[in-house]
């Protein structure tokens, strides 16, 4: 074999190899435990984490806090395992999860805060609408000319990803993240 | 076509585990440098933007869509960071935190794991005297009774400090004059 075709296919290795990873981290869930549709990291933040959860994490959460301070649930799809899209409006339903402060934020495909008029970034325990049972129930989506706007509003298409931050969760949830009662995630309508 | 002789059959088997290696080697490397690499990044800017600000300390303001620095902000919370080097000299933190809502401070190598965090419960209504020092330090360490000696497992070390913001401006002024108490000497 030339020493040229040889070269070739050394870079190719290191390509193939470097690729992978990225594919890896970026294509590939996240490891964890799932409460409903959300996904929660159990090692995210912590020095234990292996290092693929640390590279994930540093991609895609950089600076998260461990369980004990903070429990981060990832939803990517609605109740019907359709990926969420920020061009669809969904309504979510819930109660409050056990925690000492919660918030659900929306992020675009780029993992950053989607522009909109109203400067919505987040639903929190003091701005969460609920309805007249006690139910936390807002929805998420585009910004409409006419109807009712979003309670979190997002901006064109592609990927949308919805963060449960829980901020000194109960001691029961630090344990079992799983069993959240977790906010469920309907489509509401058609997508544009 | 010629048969391959057992020596190049040998040879290409031996180029076949090279590549293989090579292979595996970039997937692993990779996978352990990208958060060393994002981190020293973070630290970096947050030197850089926090030498000319009082204290060494970056104050962003709060976080909205233009904030494009750390992924996923959260736009609930004020933030403040500093960028510690534990090197040559232990680091000298303090901050007196007046403020009613939840708040934490926590601690990152330059790996990026969260390897301390002190929240507001924890802490207390006291003033908070730090002192930061690399696990492997070789200069010496002498802190005053009230100040709280800890180690870090490396010398270089991003602090974060969150406030949970209220919607009320009072409340986040009240929020960004306790943020202005945190120094990093």
């Amino acid at each position: 074999m030339s020493r040229s075709r040889l070269t070739a296919l050394y870079v190719l290795a290191l390509v193939v190899g470097v690729g992978s990873a990225w594919l890896w981290l970026t294509r590939v869930g996240p490891s964890g435990v799932d409460a409903g549709v959300w996904r929660v990291n159990l090692l995210a933040g912590s020095p234990n984490a292996d290092a693929y959860t640390r590279a994930r994490v540093a991609i895609g959460a950089l600076l998260a806090l461990d369980r004990r301070e903070t429990l981060y649930y990832i939803a990517r799809t609605d109740q019907r395992g359709e990926p969420l899209r920020a061009q669809c409006r969904y309504r979510l339903t819930g109660t409050a999860p056990a925690a000492r402060w919660w918030s659900i934020t929306a992020y675009d495909k780029d993992f950053f805060l989607f522009e909109n008029s109203a400067k919505r970034y987040s639903v929190n325990v003091e701005t969460a609408p609920r309805d007249a049972a006690g139910w936390v129930v807002f929805e998420v989506g585009p910004e409409t000319v006419t109807g009712t706007p979003p309670d979190l509003p997002t901006r064109g298409e592609g990927t949308l990803l919805l963060t449960l931050r829980l901020y000194n969760p109960a001691l029961a949830l630090q344990r079992d993240p799983a069993a959240l009662a977790a906010p469920r995630i309907d489509v509401v309508g058609s997508c544009r | 076509m010629n048969a391959p002789t057992p020596a190049n059959r040998k040879s290409l088997r031996g180029h076949l585990l090279a590549l293989l290696l090579v292979a595996v080697a970039a997937h692993a490397l990779t996978v352990w440098a990208l958060p060393r690499l994002i981190m020293a990044e973070v630290l970096r800017v947050t030197r850089n933007e926090g030498a000319t600000s009082s204290g060494a300390v970056l104050r962003p303001p709060p976080a909205d869509h233009t904030a494009r620095r750390i992924v996923m902000p959260s736009p609930d919370l004020l933030y403040a960071t500093c960028s510690l080097d534990l090197s040559e000299q232990a680091a000298k933190i303090s901050a007196d935190i007046d403020y009613p809502r939840y708040w934490s401070i926590a601690l990152y190598a330059d790996n990026s794991d969260n390897f301390m965090v002190r929240n507001d419960r924890e802490h207390g209504a006291r003033a908070l005297r730090w002192l930061i020092v690399a696990s492997d330090a070789s200069y010496p360490v002498a802190a005053a009774p009230d100040v709280e000696i800890i180690k870090a497992p490396g010398s270089r070390v991003l602090l974060l400090l969150r406030m949970l913001l209220p919607e009320d401006e009072a409340g986040r002024a009240a929020a960004e004059a306790a943020r202005k108490t945190l120094r990093c000497d």
